[in-house]
């Protein structure tokens, strides 16, 4: 079990989540007038695939996905080097698009990229897609070890989670905790992230108590964090305080996560708000619409279960569920695939997870 | 760079991260002193500083203990330290975000300011004054430093938050005690946390002279060596860890050597070498307030006592100073030859007023295209000059709301995105009008111009625009910009034929 006095003094000692949120933004738009200035100066495009990945992650700015794909264009075009394969193979793992991340990281390799930076990325895409779980976990322990930071103990973590051992889970999570040294708050609100879904999400009996008050304090720490402001949301409005989830929802509204939306028109219709909620659900649509057409694997599993529900289109749902088994046959997307077949009233039985694949919880949502 | 991304620490939190300190007579006034620090290297407009940090400059007395290969400058143990904190965000009168800050003095006293108010703040007394906002980054650095290749200044147009303090000397210094100064700049986490959670961290970063860490102890050219960058800014300014001294040392030492050989010369003697090593593991900025501190008086300090002299100037750094052409010449071929980099000054000069330190860059960028034809002014002015924009190639449809000044028209390009633009003015007697953008551009402070001029037999088209990119890279406004200028105007030339 948790100890959560831990984290009630962990916010004091960090960067106010706001001020931390108005640099992030200002170091992204200078790190990009640096690119515009010297493309291959070492680091620089690292420092934008860092900066812009933090805003889609913590803040919902999925535009960023399409600014990092430019910058994989225009990157590959000013550097030849190994050096834009590995920044490519970087941008395409963050939209999910694991085939083509492998495939830019064998070009890495072959022009000679350092063999840490190579296994690295394609550690997180073994992680990610659920193969040879048992190779990642050693790897994983290995680094953690080494280096002790919170950036290693965060992925032990998960893939810990993903292979059930909760309890070492959540241990490894505190870890990081004890050994972050740093001021910035975005680790701590993404630990603090992560607790909350292993407690409310990943172990076989969830507490939704404990997972909200993991939470609320990834929120405390970084007010803008909207995935942390929808999970939450979500547990009041199973328990029925929709007063407090729509509080919790409406700063995320000016979001570019669609999922934002969608969580809102639930509280709606659970409030019995039929026409605003429509208006929230169409925004969802819209919103998913726009972002399939240009990164449908990132979002395939989301919009899966929002067509299913209440995007209220089941063939589509079928097609993205589809679609993301495909590009990561994990149990839980297998899982998904089955769910919305039935709904869709098809005959699809999804297989077992491929052989190279192990069981794995879904954790496209700890992302 | 000068001490900008110097370890994975700091670069987590750019706002801890010190870039730049100074030390310098004020050009306003003679009588008085300046420190600055610069944090969080490459800042956005908007960027504020950390409410957890304290960001301290601290001076201390310093003795010449020897001289030659035995140079040593010694530190006295008390010191005199300006210690700023911040707040959180407010909001000031008007509704407008602010952030306040304090100013720890010695003494006791305290003062107490607004972030990026340039008047900064003063004491009662009139003895100190200090400011903290956002400011040009005064450094400038022109070289790809591992092939001694010349650029322009790599910092162009960047901008970093400063920490200016300046005191009247004889009151705070008592000059008559000593007038030779160490001063370092350090960023320390304001509240350290309690029990089991996180760790106890004695410092963020700190720097002494430009380029301890970037070009002297993690000298890329130095393959295979571990990165000392964060334990070393995990020191005790003034105070390195004994245990630890041989292994800065060595490492001094080592990019030394290969500093000198850069050029394929060796100028500098093994014994030489060592001692230029031994003075740098004394990380601190010298200054004399009895002696002219210059732009060229960098360094100066340390080259004359290591050569056996005494030395001529107040050495310290000015905001103008030219500290890495300074310190490359030095190391490089031992002042041999100066070596000149590909910029001779920072993106702008500092300011002989408080608070000495550059406007932040904030110009309006712009986006400019013309092109020559053979047809009559008043014959392309008739087929562009209405505001419908219908003649672009890049343009889908156009609809226009109203009629005259203010008119709207709401352009769907090609490309799908909708661009909507007033009209602000027209004069077809000139054949000019001008606009601005209302939505669908990341830009701010947007006008556009399109006007045809009379040259020769035929006329010039020419189609500006100002603007400041808003949440887009300035590269990839401009970029859009430019293409809509150059289609447009490149579809003319097919239209009315180039002038030869």
């Amino acid at each position: 079990m948790s100890t959560i006095v831990e984290v009630d003094r962990a916010g004091s000692f960090v960067t106010d989540g706001k001020i931390a949120a108005i640099n992030l933004e200002s170091a992204r738009r200078r790190a990009w007038a640096r690119f515009a200035q010297e493309p291959r100066r070492v680091g620089v495009a690292e420092d934008i695939v860092a900066t812009e990945r933090l805003g889609a992650q913590f803040f919902g700015d999925l535009d960023a996905l399409d600014r990092l794909d430019t910058l994989a264009s225009q990157f590959s075009q000013a550097d030849r080097s190994s050096r834009a394969d590995l920044v490519a193979a970087d941008v395409a793992s963050t939209v999910h698009r694991f085939a083509d991340a492998r495939d830019c990281l064998a070009h890495a390799a072959r022009k000679g990229a350092p063999r840490e930076a190579v296994e690295r990325q394609l550690l997180t895409l073994d992680q990610a897609c659920g193969v040879g779980l048992d190779s990642v976990l050693a790897a994983r322990r290995r680094i953690a070890l080494a280096s002790g930071r919170i950036e290693d103990l965060v992925p032990l973590g998960a893939v810990l989670a993903d292979l059930g051992c909760f309890a070492e889970a959540d241990a490894t999570y505190r870890r990081a905790f004890r050994t972050y040294d740093g001021i910035s708050p975005f680790p701590l609100a993404w630990v603090c992230f992560q607790l909350g879904v292993l407690w409310g999400e990943a172990v076989p009996e969830p507490n939704a108590n404990l997972a909200a008050l993991w939470y609320r304090r990834a929120i405390d720490c970084l007010p803008g964090y909207v995935k942390a402001r929808v999970h939450l949301a979500e547990v009041y409005a199973s328990r029925g305080r929709t007063d407090d989830a729509e509080t919790l929802l409406l700063p995320a509204l000016s979001s570019h996560d669609p999922e934002a939306r969608w969580r809102f028109a639930d509280v709606l219709i659970a409030q019995k708000r039929v026409v605003d909620a429509e208006t929230q659900r169409d925004a969802a649509r819209r919103g998913f619409d726009e972002l399939l057409e240009r990164h449908l694997l990132a979002f395939a599993d989301h919009a899966a279960d929002f067509y299913a529900g209440i995007g209220n289109d089941c063939r589509r749902a079928l097609a993205l569920a589809r679609a993301n088994a495909e590009n990561r046959p994990t149990r839980r997307a297998l899982e998904q695939l089955a769910a919305v077949a039935g709904k869709a009233g098809g005959t699809e039985v999804p297989c077992e997870p491929r052989p190279d694949v192990d069981v794995q919880r879904d954790r496209t949502r700890s992302l | 760079m000068s001490d900008h991304v110097d370890g994975p620490r700091s670069i987590g939190e750019p706002a801890g991260d010190v870039t730049d300190l100074f030390a310098f007579t004020s050009p306003q006034n003679p009588a008085h002193t300046v420190l600055a620090m610069c944090v969080f290297p490459s800042a956005g407009e908007s960027a504020m500083f950390s409410n957890v940090i304290d960001h301290s400059i601290v001076v201390r007395r310093v003795t010449v203990a020897g001289v030659g290969n035995a140079a040593k400058f010694q530190p006295a143990d008390d010191e005199i330290r300006f210690s700023f904190r911040f707040e959180t965000l407010t909001r000031d009168a008007a509704g407008n975000e602010i952030q306040r800050g304090v100013c720890a003095l010695p003494g006791g006293r305290e003062l107490s300011f607004t972030v990026n108010d340039a008047n900064g703040a003063s004491t009662p007394e009139r003895d100190i004054r200090v400011y903290a906002g956002l400011r040009s980054d005064p450094f400038y650095l022109a070289w790809i430093a591992s092939e001694l290749k010349k650029v322009p200044n790599l910092l162009q147009h960047d901008n970093v938050l400063c920490l200016v303090v300046e005191f009247d000397t004889l009151c705070l210094l008592d000059p008559a005690e000593g007038s030779l100064f160490g001063v370092i700049a350090e960023t320390v986490p304001a509240r350290q946390p309690k029990g089991n959670v996180g760790h106890p961290v004695a410092r963020i970063d700190w720097v002494g002279r430009p380029e301890q860490t970037n070009v002297r102890l993690n000298n890329p050219a130095l393959l295979a060596k571990d990165d000392l960058r964060d334990l070393w800014n995990q020191q005790t300014p003034f105070a390195i860890a004994k245990e630890l001294q041989p292994l800065f040392l060595q490492r001094l030492k080592d990019s030394l050597v290969d500093w000198d050989m850069r050029d394929g010369e060796s100028d500098w003697t093994p014994e030489a070498l060592a001692a230029s090593a031994n003075l740098f593991l004394d990380d601190f900025l010298l200054f004399d307030v009895a002696r002219p501190i210059t732009d060229d008086s960098h360094l100066e300090i340390e080259k004359s006592t290591l050569g056996g002299r005494p030395y001529q100037t107040g050495g310290g750094r000015t905001v103008n100073a030219n500290v890495i052409d300074i310190l490359l010449t030095w190391l490089v071929n031992h002042d041999r030859e100066f070596l000149q980099g590909g910029a001779t000054g920072a993106t702008k000069p500092g300011m002989d007023v408080f608070p000495y330190f550059a406007t932040p860059n904030t110009e309006l960028q712009i986006a400019a295209e013309s092109v020559e034809l053979s047809a009559s002014p008043d014959t392309v002015w008739s087929s562009i000059g209405s505001f419908n924009l219908d003649w672009h190639p890049l343009v889908a449809s156009v609809t226009l709301t109203g009629t005259g000044v203010g008119q709207l028209r709401t352009i769907r390009t090609r490309d799908g995105k909708e661009i909507v633009e007033r009209l602000e003015a027209i004069d077809d007697a000139k054949r000019f009008y001008r606009y601005t953008k209302v939505a669908g551009f990341p830009a701010t402070h947007y006008t556009g111009t399109l006007e045809v001029r009379a040259s020769g037999a035929g006329c010039v088209a020419d189609w500006r625009v100002q603007f400041l990119a808003d949440n887009q890279p300035d590269i990839l406004v401009r970029g859009r910009i430019t293409t809509l200028l150059k289609t447009g105007l490149g579809s003319l030339k097919l239209r009315f034929a180039a002038a030869a």
